[in-house]
C-alpha cells in the first residue's frame, strides 16, 4: 500500500461524513434560503431574494444576540479571570486539583438542568422574595435580559475559567518572583507579565463562549419568558412553529455569515495582540 | 408493519395471518396487532372491570402510549389507572399550540400515538394526510348520540370520523383581582389598557398566534378570525406597543399566576377554573367584545406505531366515569351528556365551566384559515422578536 | 482573593444545591418545600420514559463518541502527513464544523436529511423485492448519532492534531529508519503518544453528546433523549422529579470526574 492510498483510506470516513452531514445539509439550507414558503408550510424552490429582503423583521433578534453575546462573554471573563488566577497562582497545591474539578463539574452537567435552577431562584418566590424581606420590593428578575445574562454567565463560566487557568498555570512562577524582587509593584507585574502571558487562554475562552452564545436557544427560552429573543429562538420558531423553512434558512445563513465575519475579525485582532505580546516577552 | 393495522382486514388476509401465526413466522403480538384482536382485547380488558389487570392483554397493547397534549389538561390519576389496567405507561408531551403540533407532525415521525387537536385543525390534518380515520368499533365507549353536535361536528371531515370530542371551552382572561382593588376586568380593550398601565410587567399572553392575535383583534371589535390586512395591522401595532409591558409570552401561564409574578393572562377556561379553585382572588372572565369558543378532540396521528394502545387510551378516557374525573381535575366542560350526568351539581352550575348561553353567543369558533394564514404566523413571529 | 473564590464557588453551587434540596421535597410543586421524601427518586427510576431516555442518551453518546474518536484520529494522522488542497479543504471543513452554532447544525441536518430521504425513499421502495416492506429512511437515533459524530469528529481532529504537532518527529523517522512498517510505527510509537489525546477527545465527545439538547431537538425524530425529556417536563410544569433526575446526573458526573482525576494522578505518580 502506498503512502497515497493509505492517506486516502484514512481520510475517507471523515471526508464522507463531512460530505453527507455537513456539506449537503448546508447546501440545502443555502438553496432553500432562496425559496418561498409553501402554502401549508415547508418550502417551494425558487430563486428569489424575498427572504433576505425580509430579514429586518428579525432585526431585534439579531440585535439581542449581538449585544447579549459580547456582554455575556465579557462578564464571564471578568468573573472567571480572578478565579483562574487564584487557582493557578495562589491556591494551595494540595487543594488545587479538587478545586479545579469543582469548577468543571457544573460544566459536565446539562446546561438545561442548571438553567432550570434559575427559573426558581429568579422567580417571585426566590431572590426577589429574599430582597423583599430586607426591604427592596417589587423587583422583577425572571423574564428580563438580566435573568438571561445571569443564566449565560452561570452556564459558561467553567468554559471560561479552564483555558485561562491552563495558560496561567504554564506561567513560570519564577518570572513573577523575579519581577517582585526587582521591585515591581504587584499590579505592574500583573499588567506586564501575567496578563500578556494569559492572552491565549483569554482568547480561547472568549471564543468558545462567544460561539456558543451566538447560537443560544435554551437560556433565553427558559429565563427570558419568550420576551428576550435570540436568533436561536427565532430559528426554532420558524422551523417548529410557523413552518417557514425558506425564511428560516435565510436567517440561518445570515447567522452563520455574521458569525464567520465576527470570529475572523476577532482572530485577526487576537493575532495582532499576540504579536505585540511576543514583543513584550522579548523585551 | 403497523402501517395499515387494525381496521379493515379482509377475511382472506386474516386467515393468512392466522396461518403464519400458527407456523410461528410472526409473533403473537404482531398477529394480534394486525388483526385488530389486540386492540379489541385490550379495549375490553380496560373497560370491563372484571377483565381488568390481565397481563396478557397488557402485553398486547405494548408497555407504553405517547400522548401529545396541552398543559394542565388531565387528571394524572387517570393515567395511573390506565397503566394499572393495561400495563401501558402514558408519556405526556406538552405543547403550547396547535401550530406547534402541526409543525412537528409535518416535519416527520413524532412517536405520538394520541393527540388532542382543536376543531379548526382537522381540515389541514386530513389534507396533509397526517391523521388516522377512527374505527368506532374499537371505541366501544364512544356513543355519538351522547355528544352535543356543536362540539362534535368538526371531528368529521367529508363524512369520515377523525376525532372524538374531548372537551370544549372558551378563551378568556384570568385576572388576580387583589391587585385591581378587588375588581375583575370585563373586556379585551381593558385587558390591553391595564397592561400598559398599572399591570405593567404583570401580564402574560399566549405563545400562540391564534389566541394572542385574536384577543388583540377583539380589542378593536374585529373578528377573532380576521385575516384582513388592515385589521391585522391594527392588532400588530397594539401588540408591539404592549410588549414591553408583558411579563411573558407563554402558553404555560399557571406557574406565573400561581406564584404571584403575573396578575393577568389570556386564559383557557379550565385553567381559569383551576386557578380560581386554588386562589379565589383570581377571576376568569370572558371579554365582552367576544373571543374564542373551541372544542378539542381525541385523535390518532397516521404515524403512530402503537395504534392498539392509542385506541385503548382513547376508549379508556371516553368512559363517562373516567371522563367525569377529568372534568373535575381540569375544569373544562364536556360535550358528553353521559359524563355531564355524573358531575356533581355545583359543577354543573359553575359559571366558569358552563357559562350562561348569552355569554357564549358572542364567541366564535376558530377557523381553519386562521390557523394557517401565513400573515398571522409572520405577525406573531415579528411580535415575538420585536 | 480567597473570599472572591469562595463567592464564585457559592455562585456555582447554590443553584445546584437548590435543585438537590427540592428533589427531596415531599410536595408536588417544585417551589414550596413540604417535608422530606425520597419518593421522587423512586418515581424517576421507575418511570420507563426516563429510563428509556437515559438509555437513548447513553447509546447516542457512546456511539457518536466512538465513531468520532476513531474517524477523527484517522483523519488527524493522515492530515499530519500531507499538504496542499486536500489538507486545506479538510482544515476548512473542520473550522466550519466547529464554528457553526449547534442550532444551525440541527436545522441543516433536519431539512437536509428530510429532503434527501424524500428523494431516496421512493427509490428504495421501487427497487425493493416485492412482498417485503421496504425500509423507510427517517429521522431517529441514526440521524442523531450521525449529526453528533460530524461535529465531534472535528473536535477530535483538533485535539489529536495538537498532540501530534507536539510530538517529536525524530521518533517516527527513527522507527521507519529501523525498517518498522508504517503500521508498526503507528502502533508502537505514534499511538501510545497520542492515546491520552484520543481518550480526552472521547470523553469530551461523550459529554457533549450526552448533554446536547438543541441538535437532538431537531434531529432526533421520535426518539427522546434525556435532555429532551427534561425540557418537555419543564414545560409541563416543574415537579421534584426533574430535580431528582438532575441531582442523579450531577452525582454520577461528580463521581466519574473525581475518580478519573484520582486514577490519572495515581498513574502520573507511577510513571514518575
Amino acid at each position: 500500500m502506498t503512502q497515497r492510498t493509505r492517506t486516502w483510506l484514512l481520510l475517507a470516513p471523515a471526508g464522507t461524513w463531512f460530505l453527507v452531514m455537513l456539506i449537503i445539509p448546508l447546501t440545502v439550507v443555502f438553496i432553500f434560503s432562496f425559496g418561498e414558503r409553501a402554502p401549508s408550510g415547508g418550502v417551494v424552490l425558487a430563486f428569489s431574494f424575498e427572504q433576505y429582503a425580509n430579514l429586518p423583521a428579525r432585526w431585534a433578534a439579531f440585535k439581542n444576540t449581538m449585544t447579549l453575546a459580547p456582554i455575556g462573554t465579557l462578564s464571564a471573563l471578568l468573573i472567571a479571570y480572578p478565579l483562574a488566577y487564584f487557582l493557578a497562582v495562589k491556591a494551595n497545591p494540595k487543594w488545587k486539583t479538587i478545586l479545579l474539578v469543582l469548577v468543571i463539574v457544573p460544566f459536565w452537567t446539562s446546561i438545561l438542568i442548571r438553567s432550570y435552577a434559575w427559573i426558581f431562584l429568579l422567580g417571585g418566590r426566590g431572590i426577589p422574595a429574599l430582597l423583599e424581606w430586607v426591604g427592596i420590593e417589587g423587583l422583577r428578575l425572571i423574564n428580563t435580559p438580566f435573568a438571561v445574562l445571569i443564566g449565560i454567565i452561570y452556564g459558561y463560566l467553567p468554559l471560561m475559567v479552564f483555558p485561562i487557568y491552563v495558560s496561567l498555570d504554564k506561567l513560570d512562577k519564577r518570572l513573577l518572583e523575579a519581577s517582585s524582587d526587582l521591585g515591581a509593584k504587584p499590579w505592574k507585574t500583573f499588567l506586564q507579565i501575567t496578563l500578556p502571558l494569559s492572552i491565549p487562554g483569554i482568547a480561547t475562552g472568549c471564543m468558545l463562549v462567544f460561539i456558543l452564545l451566538m447560537g443560544e436557544y435554551l437560556i433565553p427560552a427558559l429565563l427570558g419568558g419568550g420576551k428576550v429573543f435570540f436568533v436561536g429562538n427565532a430559528l426554532v420558531d420558524l422551523f417548529l412553529q410557523s413552518r417557514n423553512w425558506a425564511y428560516g434558512s435565510a436567517v440561518a445563513v445570515t447567522l452563520v455569515v455574521v458569525m464567520l465575519i465576527t470570529v475572523t475579525i476577532y482572530m485577526r485582532l487576537i493575532s495582532r495582540l499576540g504579536a505585540s505580546r511576543e514583543d513584550v516577552s522579548i523585551m | 408493519m403497523t402501517k395499515k393495522t387494525i381496521d379493515h382486514i379482509s377475511k382472506k388476509e386474516f386467515m393468512e395471518k392466522l396461518e403464519s401465526y400458527r407456523k410461528g413466522s410472526i409473533t403473537r403480538r404482531h398477529f394480534l396487532n394486525v388483526t385488530g384482536l389486540g386492540a379489541a382485547a385490550a379495549v375490553m380488558g380496560a373497560s370491563v372491570p372484571g377483565l381488568r389487570p390481565q397481563p396478557a392483554f397488557a402485553g398486547d397493547i405494548g408497555d407504553r402510549v405517547v400522548l401529545a397534549t396541552w398543559p394542565n389538561y388531565h387528571d394524572p390519576a387517570n393515567f395511573d389507572a390506565f397503566t394499572e389496567a393495561t400495563g401501558a405507561h402514558v408519556q405526556v408531551n406538552v405543547f403550547g399550540s396547535n401550530e406547534e403540533m402541526l409543525a412537528k407532525l409535518q416535519a416527520g415521525a413524532t412517536g405520538w400515538d394520541v393527540y388532542v387537536p382543536t376543531n379548526y385543525t382537522f381540515e389541514d390534518y386530513v389534507k396533509e394526510d397526517l391523521i388516522e380515520p377512527l374505527d368506532t368499533s374499537l371505541l366501544p365507549n364512544f356513543d355519538a348520540s351522547a355528544f352535543d353536535a356543536r362540539y362534535a361536528e368538526a371531528g368529521s371531515v367529508n363524512g369520515k370520523l377523525y376525532g372524538v370530542p374531548k372537551n370544549w371551552g372558551s378563551t378568556g382572561m384570568a385576572v388576580n383581582t387583589k391587585h385591581n382593588g378587588g375588581n375583575a376586568i370585563s373586556s379585551w380593550r381593558e385587558f390591553f389598557d391595564i397592561t400598559m398601565d398599572k399591570f405593567s410587567g404583570r401580564t402574560i399572553v399566549h405563545d400562540y398566534q391564534l389566541t394572542t392575535i385574536g384577543s388583540a383583534l377583539n380589542a378593536f371589535g374585529y373578528s377573532f378570525n380576521s385575516v384582513d390586512e388592515k385589521e391585522l395591522a391594527d392588532a400588530e401595532k397594539l401588540l408591539i406597543d404592549v410588549k414591553p409591558h408583558l411579563f411573558a409570552i407563554t402558553s404555560d401561564y399557571q406557574p406565573g399566576m400561581r406564584n404571584g409574578d403575573a396578575w393577568l393572562t389570556i386564559c383557557w377556561s379550565g385553567d381559569g377554573k383551576q386557578l380560581n379553585t386554588d386562589m379565589p382572588e383570581i377571576a376568569y372572565v370572558l371579554g365582552k367584545e367576544g373571543g374564542e369558543i373551541w372544542s378539542d378532540y381525541w385523535a390518532i396521528p397516521k404515524s403512530s406505531e402503537r395504534k392498539a394502545a392509542a385506541y385503548a387510551l382513547i376508549n379508556f378516557m371516553l368512559d363517562p366515569s373516567v371522563n367525569a374525573k377529568e372534568v373535575l381535575a381540569h375544569g373544562y366542560p364536556t360535550a358528553d351528556s353521559r359524563t355531564y350526568d355524573q358531575l356533581p351539581d355545583d359543577l354543573k352550575s359553575d359559571p366558569i365551566i358552563f357559562p350562561a348561553q348569552e355569554l357564549l353567543s358572542p364567541l366564535e369558533f376558530g377557523a381553519a384559515v386562521t390557523l394557517t394564514d401565513p400573515n398571522r404566523a409572520e405577525l406573531m413571529a415579528r411580535f415575538k422578536s420585536a | 482573593m480567597r473570599l472572591y473564590a469562595i463567592c464564585v464557588y457559592l455562585f456555582l453551587y447554590i443553584p445546584i444545591g437548590v435543585i438537590a434540596l427540592f428533589s427531596f421535597n415531599a410536595g408536588r410543586h417544585a417551589s414550596q418545600l413540604q417535608g422530606f421524601s425520597t419518593k421522587w427518586y423512586g418515581k424517576a427510576l421507575s418511570n420507563p420514559f426516563v429510563m428509556d431516555a437515559l438509555e437513548t442518551s447513553l447509546i447516542v453518546a457512546f456511539c457518536s463518541a466512538l465513531c468520532a474518536s476513531v474517524f477523527g484520529t484517522m483523519a488527524a494522522v493522515a492530515l499530519q502527513g500531507i499538504r496542499g488542497p486536500v489538507r486545506a479543504a479538510f482544515d476548512m471543513l473542520i473550522y466550519v464544523a466547529v464554528m457553526i452554532p449547534g442550532i444551525v447544525i440541527g436545522i441543516a441536518t433536519l431539512i437536509g436529511l428530510v429532503t434527501v430521504f424524500d428523494q431516496l425513499n421512493p427509490l428504495i421502495a421501487a427497487i425493493w423485492p416485492n412482498g417485503f416492506e421496504p425500509p423507510k429512511l427517517r429521522m431517529g437515533i441514526g440521524s442523531l448519532i450521525a449529526a453528533h459524530t460530524m461535529f465531534l469528529m472535528a473536535l477530535v481532529v483538533i485535539i489529536v492534531r495538537a498532540r501530534l504537532a507536539g510530538m517529536d518527529r525524530a521518533l517516527t523517522e527513527a522507527s521507519s529508519d529501523l525498517y518498522a512498517t508504517p503500521m508498526g510505527t503507528f502502533r508502537q510509537v505514534t499511538l501510545p503518544m497520542i492515546f491520552p489525546a484520543i481518550l480526552a477527545g472521547f470523553l469530551l465527545s461523550f459529554t457533549f453528546s450526552f448533554d446536547d439538547f438543541i441538535i437532538a431537538f431537531f434531529v432526533a425524530g421520535s426518539e427522546t433523549t434525556l435532555p429532551i425529556y427534561v425540557f418537555s417536563s419543564i414545560r409541563r410544569g416543574v415537579t421534584p422529579e426533574i430535580n431528582a433526575i438532575g441531582t442523579m446526573v450531577m452525582g454520577v458526573s461528580l463521581f466519574l470526574l473525581i475518580s478519573a482525576q484520582l486514577l490519572l494522578q495515581r498513574g502520573g505518580k507511577k510513571s514518575r
